[in-house]
């Protein structure tokens, strides 16, 4: 035991590094799969071949090196991963404020008729208002400025989370109070140790369609009112026609996306590993 | 001591054509169970043995009558879907569900249940199972592991200690369910068919701790099962129960003293009055249904 101790922070720091690494290998390994590979490569070399024997337009396609080269300017210039940073920071205030709002609400609302009675309706008549025609309006209110910005992000991410939430914690399987019930279990311990248990898998899928969602809303957000971030960098690429920087910038908010969902399916992974069976 | 007075419990059901009917899975069920003993309940599929059991637990509300253990009314959960409150708002008519002191102090009775389907919590691995449990019954946390670790081993699950249930056989499972009841030492245990997933010589292993532990503890065991001849060897008193409505059709009592032999021919005989009694039960219904 006393031997073990010293060595403790390395062993923590090795299983960083094997967890990361063991992540980043199911996540984006896919993408280098021997049989993905045979995919990928012919459609780069076609991406590089089509606009160089101008079988489209190079003014309007830009090649694969012109994107990388592109994306090699971007990165040098330091700005261009100050927009990177500003983008997640923005994607995830505004993604972990719908998150702590929208769980504890949906846990509430489905654990608790009356709760449900008094608050369901009025989110059922806001849901439905498609999150960019919250726009202008957030516009006036909060003017054209961060609090705009990660607000519109918020909404994206808040309704999926909050019905899905309560809909899986109001579907709980009945046996499982029961049999907490039985043994003297208080309401508090059931939320903690059965519903939201019990519900874990329908959350974690409830926030991934958030992400999605609010993906769409950062660009949006971005594009309407700021003076930083992907949106943004994409808005000024257009304006000065820079079709390989647009591109670089898609395909940057393509990777922020898929990293995100992966993340969330690790933390499934972790979270419930009693589904798994491993 | 168990009372349970004139217990009735209809379900409205809707059918296809999306009218509400009634149903009645208990009617007017009295039974009064002395303590240190043990109950079995035998009846056909479907007669309302689970539901009158969860009525016994507090888990359900009977339509009509009360259920008392040690003259301490048992109370059912309070009403969380719209036909709950319905129901609550038609017993408790002049009472508000939340101030209502009937429900605000309620008694905290020692029953452990065993559920038909086990519900054993997927999410917690078989000795988490048991430490919840232990620490709903207030355990102090240290010896939690000690007590959940002895029962797992006396239903032979010791080394699946850090398994999740989705990890073990069915018997296994219900093996977990059996140790989790008996690991707060209950005064009643309530069991809804405990043993019928395990084979024949385990089934006999578990009959006799159960009767083992029952000797030393004097606990008060309540029990559905489909097998006559576990119902004869176990039980000092029969229960049969007649299908649809669901009422004590007859009643056994067993004074063969115990230790008993599996093959005593006064068991066997008993076992085969109760054998043809369910026999009947079963023609007649098949009878109407054709
Ligand atoms: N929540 C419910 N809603 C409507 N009907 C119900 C409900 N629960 C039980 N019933 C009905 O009550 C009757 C009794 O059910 P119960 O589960 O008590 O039977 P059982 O005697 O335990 O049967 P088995 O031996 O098959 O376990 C059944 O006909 C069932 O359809
Ligand atoms: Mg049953």
């Amino acid at each position: 035991m006393i031997h073990d101790q010293p060595n403790y922070g390395l062993k923590g720091f090795s299983r960083l590094t094997s967890e990361s690494g063991l992540f980043l290998r199911n996540s984006f390994g896919s993408l280098f799969s021997r049989e993905f590979l045979k995919v990928l490569i012919p459609l780069l070399v076609l991406w590089e071949l089509l606009p160089r024997l101008e079988a489209v337009p190079r003014t309007l396609v830009p090649t694969l090196t012109d994107v990388a080269a592109a994306f090699w300017d971007l990165v040098a210039n330091k700005k261009f991963l100050v927009h990177i940073a500003y983008s997640v920071g923005k994607f995830l205030a505004g993604l972990s404020i719908a998150i702590i709002c929208a769980i504890p609400i949906g846990i509430l609302m489905g654990w608790n008729m009356a709760i449900r009675k008094h608050s369901l309706p009025l989110f059922q008549l806001l849901s439905p208002i498609p999150p960019p025609a919250w726009v202008p309006l957030t516009i006036i209110l909060f003017g054209i400025g961060l609090p705009m910005q990660i607000f519109l992000i918020f909404l994206g991410a808040f309704y999926p989370i909050l019905f899905n939430t309560y809909q899986a914690i109001k579907d709980t399987d009945p046996r499982y109070l029961s049999s907490a019930r039985v043994f003297g279990a208080s309401e508090l311990t059931l939320i903690f140790r059965v519903y939201i248990w019990h519900a874990l898998g329908a959350i974690i899928m409830s926030v991934k369609t958030g992400v999605a969602i609010s993906l769409v809303m950062l660009v949006i957000a971005e594009m309407y009112g700021g003076r930083s971030g992907i949106g943004y960098l994409l808005v000024e690429a257009k304006d000065f026609f820079q079709i390989p920087a647009m591109v670089v910038c898609m395909l940057v908010l393509g990777v922020i996306g898929w990293f995100s969902i992966e993340i969330l399916k690790f933390a499934e992974f972790k979270l419930a590993i009693w589904k798994v069976g491993a | 001591m168990i009372e349970a007075k004139r217990i009735s419990k209809f379900f409205s059901v809707i059918n296809k054509d999306g009218v509400a009917e009634g149903m009645t899975a208990c009617l007017s069920v009295s039974l009064s169970i002395e303590a240190g003993k043990i109950i079995t309940l035998l009846g056909p599929s479907g007669c309302g043995k689970s539901t009158f059991l969860e009525i016994l637990a507090g888990l359900q509300a009977p339509t009509e009558g009360e259920v008392y253990i040690d003259g301490v009314r048992v109370l059912e959960p309070l009403p969380s879907t719209r036909s709950e409150i319905e129901e609550y708002r038609k017993k408790y008519r002049f009472l508000s569900p939340l101030a209502n002191d009937l429900f605000r102090d309620r008694p905290k009775h020692d029953i452990a249940m065993i559920f038909q389907d086990y519900a054993v919590f997927p999410w917690m691995t078989a000795l988490q199972n048991i430490t919840f449990t232990l620490k709903l019954r207030g355990l102090p946390r240290g010896e939690r592991d000690a007590q959940a670790g002895y029962y797992l081993n006396k239903v032979g699950l010791g080394s699946f200690a850090n398994k999740y249930p989705s990890q073990l056989s069915g018997g296994m499972r219900q093996r977990l369910a059996l140790a989790r009841a008996l690991s707060v030492e209950p005064k009643v245990i309530l069991m809804d068919e405990p043993f019928a997933a395990v084979d024949l010589l385990t089934r006999e292993r578990l009959q006799e701790d159960l009767l083992k532990l029952w000797e030393s503890s004097g606990v008060t065991i309540v029990m559905v099962t489909h097998d006559v001849s576990e119902a004869t060897y176990l039980s000092d008193e029969v229960i049969i129960f007649s299908p649809s409505p669901g009422t004590i059709r007859n009643r056994f009592t067993i004074n063969v003293p115990r230790p008993r032999r599996r093959d005593d021919p006064e068991l066997a005989e008993i076992q085969q009055r109760i054998g043809k009694l369910l026999k009947y039960d079963l023609d007649n219904e098949t009878e109407y249904t054709i």
